[in-house]
């Protein structure tokens, strides 16, 4: 009983990703192609994938841009928010590294200097096809945590 | 006793899966009326079972409480209805659940929840007295208010009351979240105001109040389907058609504001309401 | 039977003259305590008795209509007295008007009294006793901790609560008067003595504002007091006798019945302060709350429904009976609309009685069996619920010192059991299965056939959930991860607040019985009843409330939800989403240069719709026209 249930708690959150879209400091040009995925070409809503504007509905963090000191508050701030289970991707080589802007004297860096990132796309910008990627990998990771949860 | 015993299990088991397929349903033909594809027609129990999956986490303990009042309030509206009880007292508790949903969400002290709570009395406040005008105008024609004694009428009551259930259909729209009138929240993503008096419920709660709505929208096609209870295609084909001119309504209009809403769903609706009473009693 | 009117009329007399005399807190307390106890027990002895009639010859050996003659004559002189003081000529006016009427009517027309029954008690005066004695009482009780607190806050040296529960106790004494005098004198001279009481408690603080007030208050009653006098003479004369229940069950002629009876009604919407007469009950709220709570809005304005509810029978089937449904739809559509834009909570509270009272009013007009039980169940659940929210507002004054609903934000992590007994009369206010709403569904049911009702009805009612819904959502709201720490009140004060709660609840969940007992007994056999009552089911041919199950469901919903509460408590306790920029305070967030700021969401209030300032005067307008239909309509 216990096991079916999870098997099918699993096959939702896999079915019903919902994503919160937070633009790091980025030049647009991830977020273009972020956006892109929600037109009829790509419709992520396919795979029951809706762009929400809360953390706090959100299953999955998409960070574009670079960090830098005035935004990474709210970069952990977001994350406090999402309910777990939650995963996050960094798209793009500003959200990977820092790109262009890493020594940037008041930039951080990656995504993965403030909060902990679970899928890297890369790219400048990156790909609509990427990000869908991206995000099918992202759900990989959710039963990941759940067998992890399951093993505690 | 059977009779209403099986009446219990419909309104409370099987009128949440119709609410859900059928929420499911408006976001496929929503998809194509934009061209896409959009998800799987069980997408909106995916949804919920995936976020009552999810960690339990709050802002305020009452907005528990609120939620489970708001989602019980509109189980009892539906299987009430089902019990063919009294229309007034069906929507007067289905209001209990809308005034928990606004309770809950100025619990919170977000701007975003704030501010969603008021444009939600404020729909309430549009669609309320539309629908206890319909009510009152069914009474006029049938002479009872128990749905018992409706669906025993013997013709469709469309064909004496066109106006009303036009203005039953500002109260659907309004109800059903659909553009022009989703203010206070809306089933897209990206709004001004977030996701209004949504914003700040997660995980568990915010399944508890899909699930809610899902008894919202039966209560409501339940409404329309008085207009038509002669027979079960006639019915069907009713519903069928509201529905869909709800869905075209949301994808052809924009967002307007409150005051908008206001003026257009009062002036709008009063008129048609008062023109097929003053038809009815006269009649 | 004498006994008991003994205890109900005279003793509050008595007791008020030893608050007066006796200057000590404690001997005080104890004769208001005393006092309250004697008449929730006097009130329920009074149910096996009745109905009864009773005409006592003499008091103390004098002839009582001669006692009533003097203290007629010295309550229009007190009355002129005051109009003298405050240097007001409509009340000197009125009360040398209403003088000069009462000695015609008692000198040339009459030959002494004597023939008409006193006293009459059926199922309405019963429960409008009950509602008197125990409800009344209760506030009187909760009255004593906040006055001591009020004079406390003022810096009052000399204490002036001796003069204000004598004239508290007074008014308990008079209210129960009015519903049981049958002989119309009779009832015109408690209805007098409520206006002075009236009249004396608004300006008990005896500020400018609340001096002003009290005047305001006299004048427009004393209005009301001269159309029930005029309305006597008229009927004195025409029928030759002031016997209340002979003359509304041997109707002689419509056409001499009307006038008078158009009259009564105009005495009882100034009595329940429906528009236009609205501004003093609204001045009122100047007064210490306890005031408010059993003046203006559980007893005194009931007065004016009890009055037309009585003479209800008499105009059944009239154009002035449709007249009072339109008015009293009106008055309910507008008092909600102008609810909707106030902030001030006694305000809201006394804008919702003058829209409720004209519900009531509504249902009084509509005049059907069905309508008649509403408007008994509403007078019923209006008053529970009503005094308590008062009580409510004046223990939250008392402790924030504002009434100002944005000011109540987040009271709960304050005062959370005060906050969660308010939010329990809101929710007894709006929601089935409790009574008020049990009330409004069979006024609206009874209402529908009647075009322009029904219509402002149904406006009047979404408003009224507008501006409920808003003041009970932000008690709560404020980030609380649920650790219960009582504040501290006076036990009478607990007391007074949560025995009226439980009785708001308690008694819709018995609403059914106390149709079959009290109510369809109170409307007689003027009116066939309706309603069938089924395993606590209520139910005739076109309507059905099922009002126990559906209590035993909200018992059960609530526990849920409680224990949902409880569950929620061991949740993650996050901070509102505040665009990601919050910080570890609620509603703060990281602005420009790493400053703090605040985010603020206040209340809609739309004043630019349903302001004061904006409405009052066409509401006005419309109600002196729909007035002028009522009295023009009878003549």
């Amino acid at each position: 009983m216990k096991k079916m249930l999870g098997k099918i708690i699993a096959s939702t959150r896999m079915k019903s990703p919902w994503i919160l879209h937070f633009d790091c400091g980025s030049c647009n040009g991830c977020d273009i192609e972020v956006l892109a995925c929600l037109t009829p070409v790509y419709d992520i809503e396919r795979f029951g994938m809706v762009n929400v504007g809360n953390p706090m509905h959100a299953d999955i963090l998409l960070v574009t841009g670079t960090v830098n000191h005035r935004n990474k508050k709210v970069l952990t701030n977001l994350y406090d928010q999402m309910p777990a289970p939650k995963v996050v991707i960094a798209i793009g080589a500003c959200g990977l590294s820092g790109g262009i802007f890493r020594d940037a004297y008041n930039v951080v860096g990656g995504v993965d200097r403030v909060i902990p990132v679970d899928v890297y796309v890369p790219g400048c910008p990156a790909k609509p096809e990427a990000i869908i990627d991206g995000a099918v990998l992202a759900l990989k990771k959710f039963e990941v945590l759940r067998q992890q949860k399951l093993a505690v | 006793m059977s009779n209403t015993i099986i009446a219990i299990i419909i309104g409370f088991l099987v009128a949440p899966l119709v609410g859900g397929l059928i929420s499911g349903l408006d976001r496929i033909i929503t998809a194509r009326l934009q061209g896409r594809i959009g998800p799987p027609v069980w997408q909106a129990f995916y949804d919920v079972i995936k976020l009552m999956s999810k960690e339990s986490m709050v802002v305020n303990v009452w907005q528990a409480f609120c939620a489970y009042a708001y989602v019980s309030a509109a189980a009892i509206a539906v299987v009430l209805f089902f019990l063919k009880s009294d229309l007034l007292l069906i929507l007067f508790i289905q209001a209990v659940g809308a005034v928990f949903l606004v309770v809950g969400a100025l619990s919170s002290t977000s701007p975003y929840s704030q501010v969603g709570a008021h444009r939600e009395l404020l729909q309430i406040l549009a669609y309320e007295p539309l629908i206890i005008l319909v009510i009152a105008g069914i009474y006029l024609e049938t002479g009872s208010f128990k749905i018992s004694a409706i669906y025993d009428w013997n013709q469709p009551l469309i064909f004496k009351l066109p106006f009303l259930f036009v203005a039953l259909g500002y109260a659907l729209t309004i109800k059903l979240r659909k553009s022009p009138f989703d203010l206070s929240t809306s089933h897209h993503g990206h709004q001004e105001l977030v996701k209004g008096v949504l914003t700040d419920y997660s995980g568990p709660y915010l399944a508890l109040i899909e699930i809610g709505h899902w008894y919202d929208v039966v209560l409501l096609l339940g409404f329309c389907s008085l207009f038509w209870a002669t027979g079960a295609v006639g019915m069907l084909a009713l519903l069928a058609l509201t529905y869909f001119a709800e869905i075209l309504i949301d994808n052809v209009t924009a967002r307007m504001t409150w005051r908008w809403m206001l003026g257009y769903v009062w002036a709008m609706g009063f008129t048609l309401c008062s023109v097929n009473l003053i038809w009815v009693i006269l009649g | 039977m004498a006994e008991i009117i003994f205890l109900l009329i005279v003793v509050p007399f008595i007791a008020a003259l030893g608050c007066l005399l006796f200057r000590i807190q404690f001997i005080r307390a104890s004769i208001i305590i005393i006092c309250a106890g004697l008449l929730m027990g006097g009130s329920l002895f009074l149910i096996p008795m009745i109905p009864f009639a009773y005409s006592p010859g003499s008091f103390f050996g004098v002839n009582i209509h001669e006692i009533l003659q003097g203290a007629d004559f010295l309550l229009l002189l007190i009355i002129f007295y005051f109009g003298i003081k405050h240097k007001n000529l409509v009340i000197q006016a009125l009360s040398i008007f209403q003088a000069v009427m009462l000695g015609y009517l008692e000198f040339f027309l009459s030959d002494g009294g004597g023939h008409d029954v006193v006293f009459y008690c059926d199922h309405l005066s019963l429960i409008l006793v009950l509602i008197i004695c125990i409800i009344g009482s209760i506030i009187c009780l909760q009255a004593i901790p906040y006055m001591k607190n009020h004079e406390a806050h003022l810096k009052i040296a000399v204490s002036r609560q001796p003069g204000f529960f004598f004239v508290m106790l007074l008014f308990l004494g008079g209210m129960n008067g009015v519903v049981l005098a049958n002989d119309m004198k009779f009832l015109y001279f408690f209805f007098e003595v409520t206006t002075l009481c009236s009249f004396l408690l608004i300006g008990h603080d005896k500020t400018e504002r609340a001096t002003r007030n009290a005047v305001r208050a006299l004048w427009m009653n004393s209005i009301g007091g001269a159309a029930f006098v005029s309305g006597l003479v008229y009927l004195y004369v025409k029928l030759g006798m002031l016997d209340m229940q002979n003359i509304i069950h041997t109707t002689p002629q419509a056409g001499i019945i009307v006038l008078p009876m158009a009259l009564l009604c105009f005495a009882s919407f100034t009595k329940s302060a429906q528009f236009p007469f609205q501004s003093w009950l609204l001045g009122a709220m100047v007064a210490p709350t306890p005031v408010s709570a059993l003046l203006h809005s559980s007893t005194m304005v009931k007065v004016g429904v009890y009055l037309v509810l009585r003479i209800a029978p008499a105009i059944q089937g009239m154009f002035l009976s449709q007249c009072i449904t339109v008015f009293g739809a009106f008055t309910f559509l507008a008092g909600a609309a102008l609810a909707v834009g106030q902030s001030n909570g006694k305000k809201v509270l006394a804008y919702s009685t003058i829209s409720n009272l004209g519900l009531i009013f509504a249902c009084a007009g509509v005049n059907t069996s069905e309508a008649i039980t509403a408007a008994i169940i509403l007078i019923i659940f209006h008053a529970v619920s009503k005094a308590l929210l008062f009580l409510c507002v004046g223990t939250i004054e008392q402790h924030i010192e504002s009434r100002n609903i944005e000011d109540m934000r987040g009271l709960y992590t304050r005062m959370p059991l005060t906050a969660l007994i308010t939010v329990m009369g809101v929710i007894t206010m709006i929601m089935p299965p409790f009574g008020l709403l049990l009330g409004k569904w069979m006024a609206m049911e009874a209402a529908a056939r009647s075009f322009f009702g029904i219509i402002m009805i149904a406006m009047g009612s979404a408003l009224t959930v507008m501006y409920w819904a808003r003041w009970a959502g932000i008690l709560m709201s404020d980030p609380f991860a649920g650790k219960f720490k009582l504040e501290r009140q006076p036990v009478l004060t607990w007391f007074a607040l949560i025995s009226l709660s439980l009785g708001a609840a308690s008694l819709s969940v018995v609403s059914p019985w106390i149709y079959k007992l009290g109510i369809i007994p109170a409307m007689g056999k003027d009116y066939l009843s309706s309603y069938a009552l089924d395993f606590g089911i209520l139910e005739n041919s076109f309507g059905v409330f099922a009002v126990l199950p559906l209590s035993l469901v909200a018992v059960f919903g609530f526990l849920i939800a409680v224990l949902a509460v409880k569950g929620a408590t061991r949740s993650r306790i996050v901070m509102p989403y505040l665009s990601g920029v919050q910080t570890s305070e609620p509603r703060v967030f990281r602005g420009p240069m790493n400053q703090n700021v605040i985010a603020e969401a206040g209340n809609y209030y739309l004043s630019s719709i349903f302001g004061e300032t904006r409405l009052t005067a066409w509401i006005n307008i419309g109600a002196v026209i729909l007035l002028t239909l009522v009295i023009g309509g009878a003549l």
